[in-house]
């Protein structure tokens, strides 16, 4: 196998993977739209956002998802981190408007969300950030399921109904053999399986697994939703154990592509190149050699490895700044779709 | 005192004695895994229908199921009351236990239902593993759900339940009272010999063992995460014959009411002839 050197969960022949450049994040919410159109506008999926843009530092969807447990308590995998399921209040109700009312029959109200005034809700805390002027900051988070090498959510059902697809790692949900006990949603440190009170199953973030194969309509391959709709393109869609690919080499040989959180042991396969801020200002203006996103904060989220991997960024970039060539900062700024999403490279094999 | 009137008392009193000991048995001559399982002729179609008036209640007690799954030690319910009746070819059992308040929906994240369930062999002939069964000895589950109703379920393990495609148990359910009175009733009820492979056919001839297991919604038990009980018995195996331990008491019993009865009439006899001082 190509993968000697990679960590691949048992019995899985590649693991998809997905590699996000928060630099190129404007919190569109584009990604959003896309899977919840393609995915989750049936019943009972009404607040679920299985792809969801959080603006950090902030709470999150479900709000402080960090707090609420789940994963594994060691690199052992033996030992789960209890965890709990988030409350409805947690992810936000959608909301209900009365469209219907208030443009065909006239009532006079304001288009706002039925039945009193929401106090918290997906994206609540936009922009919010933190910081002081002229100095606060903030970035966005594109969050999706990372169908992760040691999914705890697999480990937390009772029933095998989650479960890590061996051909390419993508970890569904069983809907004939869930019986809606939510252990799974629990389980999930990342908090991206949900509970749909409609079918009584959990459901979750499919990886788009029917256009990564091409079974849609045009029997064309294509990159998940949230990947090929995306603004800007931030999201590279490959296979981990593609050697040839950027994503081994942002994840594997430059080690600037990182785990979100990796202290939850479960080994996420989606990852993010770390954010980079203008630094601080002084109050008239002038710029100051401090950074303005603290680095405390990019290694709470993402271990202490985000700092070697913002200085070989640096260090490439300086390069090409100083006229040299650098195979890092092609692949950051590559806009070539054979690139970005190698979907096909082991469908010979 | 001769021989003859020394050796009358003392197997007076012996047999005095073995009667004294048999007796509290006696009173309660239901041996402890028995849940009573008369036929009935009155209504039982529903949760407080007339014929339940008359089926004596057995009391069984429920502990945590050793799942492994998070908090499963903490379950709300101690004890469930079973009844069982038969009534022109089906099988009644109501079942009652406290539970503050009815949690009847699933529909938010955080929210679990209340829930019931029987377990009994696919083959009554084996008394199969405890927790579900196992691939080769399988069980049937009749299961009900505060909010998702009824299901009959065929299950052979842990995590291996399936359900049945035309359930042939039909379920009445009411939650009444609240707070320390708060109480759930709900009837099980199937024919006793349904089409279909693998349901256990209750047809009487032997014994039929029989499991209970209750879920408290309310403290998020579901699945593994349950209080249940330990194997019981139906007494199906023919309308006089009871099982072996009931049976030893009633033959002890007969033997020492026979013996007082012959002694003493033996002891009026020989005072009579003047046998005695
Ligand atoms: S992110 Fe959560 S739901 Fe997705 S594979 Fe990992 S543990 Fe499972
Ligand atoms: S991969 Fe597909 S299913 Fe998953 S978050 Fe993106 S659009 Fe949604």
């Amino acid at each position: 196998m190509a993968h000697d050197n990679i960590e691949i969960a048992d019995g899985v022949d590649h693991q998809v993977a997905m590699v996000m450049d928060l630099n190129k994040c404007i919190g569109c919410q584009t990604c959003t739209v896309a899977c919840k159109t393609l995915w989750t506008e049936r019943e009972g999926t009404e607040y679920m956002y299985w792809n969801n843009v959080e603006t950090r530092p902030g709470k999150g969807y479900p709000r402080n998802w960090e707090q609420k447990g789940g994963g594994w308590e060691s690199e052992e995998h033996t030992q789960r981190t209890p965890g709990e399921i988030p409350s409805s209040e947690d992810y936000g109700e959608a909301w209900e408007f009365d469209h219907e009312g208030i443009l065909k029959e006239g009532e006079d109200k304001k288009l706002a969300p039925e039945g009193g005034k929401p106090e918290w809700g997906p994206n609540w805390d936009e922009d919010q950030g933190a910081g002081e002027h002229p100095n606060s900051y903030y970035f966005y988070l594109p969050r999706i399921c990372n169908h992760c090498t040691h999914p705890s959510c697999v480990e937390a059902c009772p029933r095998q109904a989650v479960y890590k697809r061996e051909e390419d790692g993508v970890v569904l949900v069983d809907q004939d053999r869930c019986r809606g006990y939510r252990y799974c949603v629990e389980g999930c440190p990342y908090k991206k399986i949900y509970y749909n009170a409609v079918s009584k199953n959990s459901e979750k973030c499919v990886f788009c697994y029917p256009r990564i194969e091409g079974e849609g309509p045009d029997d064309e391959v294509h990159p998940p939703a949230c990947a090929d709709q995306c603004v800007t393109q931030l999201r590279l869609v490959g296979y981990l154990d593609d050697t040839d690919g950027p994503i081994y080499k942002l994840v594997e040989q430059y080690e600037v592509a990182l785990p979100l959180h990796p202290e939850y042991q479960t080994t996420p396969n989606v990852y993010y190149i770390p954010p980079f801020a203008p630094p601080q200002h002084s109050r008239d203006g002038e710029t100051v050699d401090a950074e303005r996103i603290p680095r405390s904060y990019l290694e709470q989220l993402f271990g202490d490895r985000v700092n070697d991997a913002l200085e070989t960024i640096e260090r490439e970039r300086q390069k090409v700044e100083r006229g040299g060539y650098s195979e890092l900062m092609e692949i950051l700024q590559d806009t070539n779709p054979a690139e970005q999403y190698r979907l096909e490279v082991f469908d010979d094999v | 005192m001769t021989d003859r009137s020394t050796w009358t008392f003392v197997a007076l009193a012996a047999l005095l004695v073995v009667v004294a000991g048999a007796m509290p048995l006696l009173a309660d001559a239901r041996p402890a895994y028995e849940i009573p399982s008369p036929t009935v002729e009155d209504d039982l179609d529903g949760t407080d229908a007339s014929g339940w008036e008359d089926v004596p209640a057995a009391e069984v007690p429920l502990e945590s199921a050793p799942s492994g799954l998070p908090n499963a030690e903490m379950v709300s319910t101690r004890s469930v009351e079973v009844q069982a009746a038969r009534s022109d070819g089906e099988v009644y059992l109501r079942m009652q236990w406290q539970d503050e308040e009815a949690s009847e929906s699933a529909s938010a994240p955080q929210a679990f239902a209340d829930a019931v369930a029987v377990q009994i062999p696919a083959d009554p002939g084996v008394q199969p593993a405890i927790a579900m069964g196992s691939q080769s000895n399988l069980v049937n589950v009749w299961y009900w759900n505060a909010d998702t109703g009824t299901e009959e379920l065929l299950a052979g393990g842990q995590g291996s339940t399936t359900e049945f495609e035309d359930a042939s148990v039909q379920t009445w359910a009411e939650h009444t009272g609240s707070g320390e009175d708060g109480t759930w009733t709900v009837v099980f009820n199937r024919p006793v010999d349904p089409a279909g492979d693998n349901r256990t056919a209750i047809t009487g001839g032997e014994d039929l063992d029989i499991a209970f297991g209750v879920w408290d919604g309310g403290n998020a038990e579901r699945s593994g995460h349950k209080a249940v009980s330990e194997w019981y018995y139906l007494p199906l195996a023919g309308d006089s014959g009871g099982p072996p331990f009931e049976s030893i008491l009633w033959a002890i019993a007969g033997i020492a009411i026979v013996a007082v009865v012959v002694v003493t009439i033996q002891g009026i006899r020989r005072v009579r002839t003047g046998g005695g001082e």
